[in-house]
């Protein structure tokens, strides 16, 4: 749990946490779909929400949303923030695609054509963060617009890549073990994520920088080399969601993941990391991420109209963090109250 | 942790408010789809999915709206979904779902061809029956296409309606969306063909690209009245360049002069065919367009329409099948006469 629950510790602190909270919103959301969306075709047959195939597809269609919001939360608990992430899973997949049609290269070489593409692509922002000391939120912004940009340029004429190979095809759409191909993919980058920031000094350094850059950097802490690692990071990360992307769609496009930073963004933010820095968690912005991809599918898997997505994501958002703020904020007071007063209370009679 | 609690549930209750309002509040809206219930056990009712390539345009909600007719003449269940963004992976994650919640036919216009492709092959591994209208996929992923519309059938209409309106002789000029458009070029390649063929004393004096922007082919059009004095008609094969054209022509003060026609949506164009600016618009009924969608889904999952045949019959209309594509007919001419029938 995070770094308040072992300071205040004791069972209540973690049932106060935001990751609870949103645990049970996410618990609440999937019961709640399970009856919505869950119904007997003619032939008896369960369909919908509760079947295990739903279920899979709907971890397969947040799997590279899930990619990206994990190598965000690093980024944003230095206070710092990545929109170009979208724009890099764009680029890296069309150079992918690039390098196996026209480079006739094969598909594990194209790969770590495209992951090295991403990782230099977060090594750009890096360094324009590192050496320039431009605010992130500037740098990639311009990024933003040059990856993509680079992509449409490759890709001129809006020329796509297809016919990609089967075995290939399968990492975005067929099972291994029982599980979308992708799903281990995503373990993998979640866990090591987690340790990254749970259970190393790394992290410690990722929310030292967020509470205050300048102290860390008195205190000895290589900012800069910290601060690198979180974009090159993310940058690598967003080319293995490009690549997952692909095989999914059996195409890479120009306009692959538009979008998808802010997606990433809400469930880091939903997943209780503050957007200023300096708090937060990996487990949160999973859980972050679930729920957003149970309203997203299980709407649609009840037939209700996706538009309603955007409005409920965002009042899942806000009540979440409304619910997560309030019993504070409601403490805060009582404590000021009970302190407010110039006169000293009576201390209430023992029972 | 009462407090907590009581805020739990009382979020619940809301986020489960908020779904239920939402059902009840799309009954009202016409494109939205209907919620399916459970079916009962005895009546079986088929599903058919309908995914257009973004929800919210005008074209295909008059696709939805004579679909959805079509449907409740059936006794079918119509689910009308599709992206509300330009995100790719959207309509393969809509497929998906239909595949988990048990549809019986998916009818698809893709954005994406062969990114959709994937996803209906998947489709079809599981026993579901899948057609394309509007745009075609693959065509091993699908079994029939509904096609509104030939690039004969344009090219050879625009042609002749041109013509006519310029009583076979003088000269002309195109406005198209870009240079290297294919549906435009594929279109053209027809239109000079109708005129090789049929029109010696017409002549196409200019062909110039819009980048499918109104206020472009505004300026194009002008440009183009100045060029050629004795230009008789300008054809707009872009729907954005038909409102640019009849705006420049209506500026210019040639009312009568120089004729407008073209490819676009009659909503856009209705009050430049009622001052007599545009003379016709031409376009396929969207509305026929989502009920033949239908109907063929619906024929193809009882087995009455089957790979191979000819012809499908609906009524007292008989469509004709070329290989698999299923033809909606020529295009229809909208003009002053019948243009405010349609809202699309």
């Amino acid at each position: 749990m995070s770094a308040s629950t072992h300071q205040s510790g004791g069972a209540k602190a973690v049932f106060r946490s935001h990751e609870f909270i949103l645990f049970v919103v996410l618990v609440a959301e999937w019961i709640f779909f399970y009856f919505a969306g869950t119904s007997k075709n003619y032939s008896g047959a369960t369909v919908g929400f509760g079947t295990l195939d739903a279920q899979f597809d709907i971890m397969r269609h947040s799997c590279e949303i899930g990619l990206l919001a994990l190598v965000m939360t690093p980024v944003i608990l230095t206070g710092g923030i990545d929109l170009s992430v979208g724009s890099v899973l764009g680029f890296s997949a069309i150079v992918f695609g690039k390098l196996w049609r026209d480079g006739h290269l094969p598909i594990d070489i194209a790969m770590l054509g495209a992951l090295a593409t991403g990782a230099l692509a977060g090594g750009l922002n890096a360094s324009l963060i590192t050496w320039l000391r431009l605010p992130p939120l500037i740098v990639t912004l311009g990024t933003y617009s040059l990856f993509r940009g680079l992509a449409e340029a490759v890709a001129h004429d809006g020329d796509t890549f297809t016919n990609f190979p089967a075995s290939f095809i399968n990492l975005g759409n067929e099972r291994w073990l029982g599980v979308p191909e992708q799903l281990p993919i995503l373990a993998v980058v979640a866990i090591a994520v987690w340790l990254l920031v749970h259970r190393t000094t790394f992290g410690r350094s990722f929310r030292a920088i967020g509470f205050a850059p300048e102290g860390a950097r008195y205190a000895g802490l290589p900012v800069e080399r910290r601060l690198a690692l979180a974009y090159v990071l993310a940058g690598t990360v967003a080319a293995l969601a490009g690549i997952i992307y692909t095989a999914r769609l059996g195409q890479a496009k120009a306009d692959d993941g538009t979008g998808y930073e802010l997606f990433a963004i809400t469930a880091v933010v939903l997943g209780g990391t503050s957007i200023f820095g300096g708090t937060g968690s990996v487990h949160g912005t999973l859980l972050g991420v679930a729920a957003v991809a149970v309203l997203t599918d299980g709407l649609s898997l009840a037939h209700w109209p996706r538009e309603a997505g955007g409005v409920l994501t965002g009042l899942l958002l806000i009540l979440t963090l409304t619910a997560s703020v309030l019993p504070k904020m409601l403490s805060n007071r009582r404590s000021h109250r009970q302190t407010g007063p110039s006169t000293p209370q009576p201390s209430p009679p023992s029972p | 942790m009462k407090r907590i609690l009581a805020l739990l549930l009382a979020t619940g209750l809301v986020l489960s408010g908020c779904g239920k309002s939402d059902t009840s509040s799309t009954a009202s809206t016409p494109a939205a789809a209907p919620t399916t219930a459970a079916p009962s056990a005895g009546a079986r009712k088929l599903v058919i999915g309908l995914l257009p390539k973004a929800k919210g345009n005008g074209y295909f909600v008059s696709c939805a709206k004579g679909a959805q007719e079509a449907a409740d003449a059936l006794g079918d269940t119509l689910i009308f979904d599709g992206p509300t963004n330009d995100d790719a992976g959207k309509q393969n994650e809509i497929v998906d779902n239909w595949i988990n919640s048990g549809v019986d036919v998916i009818a698809v216009s893709a954005e994406n061809k062969d990114g959709l492709s994937t996803a209906l092959r998947q489709a079809e591994a599981k026993g579901i029956k899948v057609i394309s209208f509007d745009a075609d996929v693959q065509p091993d992923a699908r079994t029939f296409f509904v096609n509104q519309a030939t690039p004969q059938g344009i090219g050879y209409k625009l042609m002749d309606e041109a013509a006519r309106l310029c009583g076979n002789s003088g000269e002309f000029a195109i406005i198209t969306a870009t240079l290297t458009a294919d549906n435009q070029n594929e279109w053209k390649k027809y239109i000079d063909e109708d005129l090789a063929k049929n029109y010696p004393n017409m002549k196409l004096v200019d062909f110039r690209p819009c980048d499918d922007d109104t206020a472009k082919a505004q300026a194009v059009a002008t440009t183009l009245m100045s060029a050629h004095p004795d230009l008789k008609l300008i054809m707009a094969i872009s729907s954005k360049a038909v409102p640019g054209a009849a705006e420049a022509v209506k500026q210019a003060g040639k009312i009568g002069q120089v004729h407008v026609i073209g490819l676009g949506l009659p909503s856009e164009n209705k009050d430049y065919v009622h001052a007599g600016v545009t003379d016709s618009v031409i376009l396929w009924k969207t509305e026929e367009l989502g009920a033949l969608t239908v109907q063929v889904a619906d024929a193809l999952a009882k087995g009455t329409l089957k790979p191979g045949d000819k012809s499908f019959t609906v009524g007292d209309k008989t469509y004709t099948i070329d290989g698999d594509n299923v033809l909606l007919g020529e295009p229809f001419v909208f003009n002053k006469d019948n243009i405010d029938q349609f809202n699309f």
